[in-house]
């Protein structure tokens, strides 16, 4: 073998989908969900193993075609990720997305660690356990073999190592994103607590994690209540899934925007703060202006009436936005935030941060910009072709 | 509205008063008078004190309440009649969010304070070569104005700046080199930057007890640069030791100034100016060697709030702090974005 692993497409996700059971907040991976993402994205779910009819043409005169054209994909034979200290749910959904497709990876984690990557590394079957390789630093080697690198991080990281990468090697950055929710109707206040959830995961460090809750103030809600409901939400999710300690900058950071906005309500109606008493655990601020302010993130969450028009709203964000947690979760509801420039994601409010292994990130396809291809034209007046006669890839099991 | 019969000008003479012959006895008292002046006049300022009950009648000057540096962009902080307002400046609006006000009824006693500040902090008063603008060619800067407060002081003062306030670098080489006696060169972080930059590894060297005073951060160039390798370039680039830099943390809304000589050498500040370092979690004084936010406490600043919040870190020191700033290194990074980036990223645009 040319590396890579003797397992075919089908194999791979039956050992895969034995480690992502040991994480639940990765959701439930089912063999077909990895299969129908290839089959989604490389248009066949073995055309990583096989060759398979891509298209026809030249018709004769019977009608058929001449020509038939084949191909394969073929997938980088190793993937450098470096990976962002964030949350683990994009790190492993980065190497689910790597090994599925064949590669050997190499993962640079933070310098802060991410356990998680470890723990998912040791769950997986042979031989995928030793398709990954794990460090902090980045060992020269790694940059040199990887066929494709997927980066990760913040505008400086994503510029380093696009400077690092050779022409020939594949680029897939992933930098910052924010995200926000809107409640369309919700008289019963139900949704506080989905809310609650989908801000203090990862302590709202995720791109998927809300910084602003806009509520359709329609006549059975109002955003000021709302706001109050999600407080005590925010407060019961800190009881039994406690914020991380944070250093002194973060929790100043809370600390400021916490006095600036006491002042603000002081001296203006349009204002209100609640928040954990004695610590910086949690924030929730009352804003009657619908322009989107960004958190300072650990728990700090901002909810606005929702306008009649988002747009100038979403406007200094329009090119960071990711996703949208709306409630309820219609089709029709979804539809009408589609129209935003930016977004790239609408999902059911509570479950922002656990997007299906086969999400569009930041609206883009995931397996399909790693992969090369190899076309095939056979003249079907010779001998039609057999697949299983056809020259395979060296990365895979040969059948 | 609750009256006072304290009046703006018996307290500016008292603290007049203090900067001259300051006993610092007298500081929580003078504190105290100019915070129950404030509440009984600053509408906004009262709004938010009374808030909390605890910060109605502050027994102590650590208790007086301190408005966030942000609320100058929010509100008008003046304990005068709006009519009264001779000037006024402006903060930078380097984070993207507008900008703050400061207003002013009377400077004088802002420039004694500038004086007596320098003077107390143990400055030199020799020649300066100034590479910022005067006042009159920016109204609004609050660093302008006090280096034109400052040409009061002993030692000749020359604004080494062109007619639209540029620094003029060719005009401050022939300058230095021809200078005999020691000089002071004053000028922002980024403005000595742009120096070194423009002297692409030339060397300056300074006549011996020359000093270099400094101001403000460089993160508008857009390029990470620490202040150890800050500091080393200019030790390098004008033969002088660190110890000869002065750093002035001073701010818009502030009518003092705190000055530290040297690398993460603490900042000290006159008698009338005192700064506690907060903890975040708790928001109490943090123990020695401890990090958290600076709290300002200024006597000069009677006509808005004594007493103000920065967004500043710093490490509590036996006889001051020593100051981190708003450190970008600590905020949370990845792949959401912080309110500083996007700020930082608007600025970039903009």
């Amino acid at each position: 073998m040319n590396g890579g692993y003797p397992l075919l497409t089908h194999e791979i996700a039956e050992r895969l989908v034995v480690a992502t059971a040991k994480f639940p907040f990765l959701g439930q991976i089912g063999v077909q969900d990895l299969l129908a993402l290839v089959e989604a994205e490389l248009g066949h779910g073995e055309i990583l193993d096989r060759f398979c009819i891509h298209h026809s043409y030249a018709r004769q005169e019977n009608g058929k075609p001449a020509i038939i054209q084949m191909a394969k994909a073929v997938p980088p034979r190793s993937i450098l990720h470096v990976m962002s200290g964030n949350t683990p749910h994009a790190a492993l959904q980065s190497l689910i997305r790597g090994l599925l497709l064949g590669a050997h990876n190499f993962c640079k984690l933070p310098s802060s660690g991410l356990p998680e990557v470890a723990e998912f590394r040791d769950a997986l079957p042979r031989p995928l356990c030793h398709e990954i390789e794990l460090a902090t630093d980045l060992p020269t080697k790694w940059l040199d073999e990887a066929e494709a690198v997927i980066v990760f991080g913040d505008d400086e990281t994503i510029a380093h190592f696009r400077k690092l990468v050779r022409p020939d090697q594949i680029f897939v950055p992933h930098g910052h994103r924010i995200s926000f929710a809107v409640i369309f109707d919700d008289p019963l206040y139900e949704s506080p607590r989905l809310a609650a959830r989908d801000v203090s995961l990862y302590d709202q460090q995720g791109c998927l994690s809300p910084h602003v809750i806009y509520v359709n103030e329609n006549g059975s809600i109002d955003a000021k209540n709302y706001a109050e409901r999600l407080s005590y939400a925010m407060a019961d999710f800190n009881r039994h899934t406690p914020r991380r300690k944070l250093d002194a900058a973060s929790a100043a950071m809370i600390t400021n925007i916490r006095t600036s906005y006491q002042f603000r309500a002081a001296n203006n109606h349009g204002v209100r703060i609640w928040q954990s008493k004695d610590s910086t655990d949690w924030t929730v601020i009352y804003e009657e202006d619908p322009m989107f302010t960004v958190s300072c993130l650990n728990r700090v969450v901002f909810v606005k009436p929702l306008p009649a028009s988002l747009a100038p709203a979403l406007f200094p964000v329009r090119r960071n936005l990711s996703a949208v947690g709306i409630h309820p979760a219609t089709a029709q509801n979804g539809r009408l935030l589609a129209r935003y420039q930016g977004i790239s994601r609408i999902c059911p409010l509570g479950r922002m941060q656990y997007p299906p292994v086969t999400w569009h990130q930041d609206g883009g396809q995931n397996l399909a910009p790693l992969v090369r291809w190899i076309d095939m034209e056979c003249d079907q007046r010779a001998k039609p072709p057999k697949t299983d006669e056809l020259p395979l890839g060296g990365l895979r099991k040969v059948v | 509205m609750e009256h006072s019969l304290e009046t703006i000008e018996s307290l500016e003479r008292a603290v007049a008063h203090f900067m001259a012959r300051p006993d610092l006895a007298e500081f929580e008292s003078l504190a105290l008078r100019i915070y129950r002046f404030q509440f009984a006049n600053n509408t906004p300022y009262r709004l938010f004190a009374a808030q909390n009950s605890r910060h109605r009648s502050p027994s102590r000057w650590e208790d007086i309440p301190a408005v966030p540096q942000d609320a100058f962009k929010h509100a008008t902080l003046i304990a005068f009649a709006p009519s009264a307002i001779t000037s006024t400046f402006r903060t930078s609006g380097t984070t993207g969010r507008g900008h703050g006000l400061h207003h002013f009824r009377d400077t004088t006693l802002y420039k004694k304070s500038i004086i007596h500040g320098w003077r107390a902090c143990g400055l030199p008063e020799i020649r300066r070569l100034v590479l910022i603008p005067p006042g009159h060619l920016a109204p609004h800067s609050s660093l302008s104005h006090m280096m034109s407060a400052l040409e009061t002081l002993r030692g000749s003062q020359q604004f080494v700046t062109d007619d639209n306030g540029a620094p003029n670098f060719d005009r401050l080489v022939t300058l230095v080199q021809s200078a005999v006696e020691p000089v002071m060169i004053m000028g922002t972080a980024l403005t000595f930057l742009h120096l070194l930059d423009y002297l692409d590894g030339r060397i300056l060297p300074l006549p011996e007890g020359s000093f270099l005073w400094e101001t403000g951060g460089y993160k508008s160039l857009r390029r990470s640069l620490p202040k150890t390798e800050f500091y080393a370039a200019l030790c390098e680039c004008f033969g002088i030791s660190s110890y000869n830099i002065f750093n002035e943390y001073g701010m818009t809304e502030l009518s003092s100034q705190f000055y530290a000589a040297g690398l993460d050498q603490p900042h000290r500040a006159p008698p009338w100016l005192r700064a506690r370092v907060i903890a975040p979690d708790t928001s109490h004084e943090c123990a020695i060697g401890d990090t958290g936010f600076l709290r300002i406490y200024d006597l000069a600043n009677i006509g808005s709030v004594l007493a103000v919040e920065t967004q500043d870190l710093a490490v509590r020191h036996e006889s001051g702090f020593v100051l981190l700033g708003r450190d970008p290194a600590a905020l949370p990074r990845g792949c959401s974005l912080s309110s500083e980036e996007l700020l930082a990223r608007a600025d970039l645009t903009s």
